[in-house]
């Protein structure tokens, strides 16, 4: 075989190997899914090296990790029962009090032995005084302060357990009418400490949201031009999908499909609440996570409620945590107080779908929403 | 020998040779990156007989229990991966594929006349609210 050939066989070689290369250049899209908050967290980058969205996807997950352990309202990976995790939690709030700044299960336990002041971080003084106007804003409907009553409902565990609550129970726990403004945060010494032993923070109405912001503002101190974080259903938007903007489609509550999309700007948030995602049925009814604070049982005149909000001024709740704090008070509410609670919660882009699977739209949302059936039946409601 | 005519053919191996493997390669590489998709799905759809019983995101959790032809499968879908966790058919055929978590994989039982079919990103949006 003379080398002119041997020569031209190696160039040959040489051109396949960059072919190889070339096809594997595709969109510049990035994507990773990994599990916190007990939910999926989907990180899509979009226009970045892959080095660089993998560095940048991978902060934003240990983010959330930590997050997760200090917001988390039960110890983790324990089976066990109630009674035995409490104590343990008491061990650990001796543990913080040498160290400094507590965990929300250490806060718990100290609230429910009524003890004085725990110190708390930076960050956590920040969290509860934001749920706090949160809570009052939503007329006490949005309330993380009954924990012992969504315990009660089996819904604070690894592994769920369909219960249904004792009325003398729920009662008893209503009667001492655990809410937010129990709990007195000192912004200058940084403690908290509650005037009721019946609170018990259950951060997960805001937790998500909270990391969906947190996560918003470290892509861009990355110079991440253009992403979508998707935790457990809630979603923010940064730049968009090319020359597209991102589109996000809306779950629909009983079929394996979404009922509609929706255009995602840059900066703002959507999220969803829902009797699908956790609930047991138990005698035909149905129980979902979704727990009326003023009658202690789940909420069973709805469905799902979607929320679509913008970005938001720097001193208010973000558009992250808006997004997953305001669907709750709309969807606990009677169908007419709804719409009373979207204003209260400064929401105008929203979508009810009732027990009946009846849609109701406010008149912005229904402007933006393209359905995936165009002869869906909905209602506008009036504009207040 | 005999092989010496071989040898003798290799010394007129020319260009057009040398374009013929070229093109030869390349119908390869295509072919792989067209077919070989090693994207994760995103989507399974239920197949009984020819009808589609059920499209379901595979971001979610949850078991789906299908009438097929012989009786009761039950389709279990975890985090983005779906299998059959149980069939009445006697070969277990479908049980013990396992899970299958890529566009395009599919798990097939014959006797009771169910398809897995997974698909890949759904083009009409990028995530969902849920």
């Amino acid at each position: 075989m003379p080398r002119k050939s041997l020569f031209v066989v190696c160039l040959l070689l040489g051109v396949v190997a960059f072919l190889i290369y070339q096809s594997r250049q595709t969109e510049p899209i990035y994507h990773t899914q990994s599990y916190v908050f007990g939910t999926l967290v989907d990180v899509t980058i979009y226009g970045e090296t892959e080095a660089h969205a993998i560095e940048v996807s991978d902060e934003i997950v240990q983010d959330f990790q930590r997050l997760h352990q200090t917001l988390h309202a039960w110890k983790i990976n324990k089976a066990s029962t109630n009674a035995s995790a409490e104590k343990h939690d008491a061990i650990d709030t001796q543990h913080t009090h040498e160290s400094q700044s507590a965990s929300l299960v250490a806060i718990n336990a100290s609230f429910a032995a009524a003890a004085n002041e725990v110190p708390i971080s930076n960050e956590m003084a920040f969290i509860l005084q934001d749920v706090q106007r949160l809570s009052t804003q939503s007329q006490g409907l949005f309330n993380p302060a009954i924990g012992h009553l969504i315990a009660a409902w089996g819904f604070q565990r690894d592994t769920f357990t369909p219960v249904v609550a004792k009325p003398e129970v729920i009662a008893s726990l209503r009667k001492a009418q655990p809410q937010m403004a129990d709990i007195d945060i000192n912004q200058i010494n940084k403690t908290v400490l509650s005037r009721n032993s019946a609170v018990k923070l259950d951060l997960g109405g805001y937790a998500k949201g909270y990391a969906l912001d947190l996560a918003f503002n470290h892509l861009k101190k990355a110079n991440v031009q253009h992403a979508l974080i998707n935790i457990g259903g809630n979603i923010i938007a940064l730049g968009q999908h090319g020359k597209k903007p991102w589109r996000v489609g809306i779950q629909h509550p009983r079929q394996p499909n979404a009922i509609a999309t929706v255009m995602l700007p840059s900066g703002w948030a959507i999220g969803t609440s829902g009797d699908y995602q956790r609930y047991f049925m138990q005698d035909g009814k149905r129980y979902c996570h979704m727990i009326n604070p003023n009658t202690g049982y789940p909420v069973q005149h709805t469905q799902a409620v979607t929320v679509l909000v913008p970005p938001q001024p720097v001193h208010k709740s973000q558009a992250g945590v808006l997004s997953d704090v305001a669907s709750k008070p709309i969807f606990i509410a009677e169908a007419k107080q709804k719409p009373g609670l979207a204003q209260a919660m400064q929401v105008r882009d929203y979508m009810i779908i009732d027990a009946k699977g009846d849609v109701s739209i406010s008149p912005t949302f229904a402007k933006k929403l393209n359905w995936l059936n165009p002869n869906e039946a909905f209602t506008i409601l009036s504009s207040h | 020998m005999k092989l010496s005519p071989f040898f003798h053919r290799i010394k007129a191996f020319r260009l057009g040779d040398c374009v013929l493997i070229l093109l030869s390669m390349l119908l390869v590489i295509w072919l792989y990156t067209y077919l070989w998709h090693h994207a994760p799905a995103k989507h399974v759809s239920i197949i009984q007989g020819n009808t589609v019983v059920g499209h379901y995101s595979l971001n979610q959790t949850r078991d789906i229990h299908v009438k097929g032809a012989l009786g009761e499968s039950v389709i279990q879908i975890v985090n983005g991966r779906a299998r059959f966790l149980k069939s009445p058919c006697t070969n277990q055929y479908c049980v013990h594929q396992g899970w299958l978590s890529r566009a395009g994989q599919a798990a097939i039982c014959l006797p009771n006349a169910l398809i897995l079919q997974l698909s890949g990103a759904s083009l009409a949006f990028d995530t969902l609210s849920y």
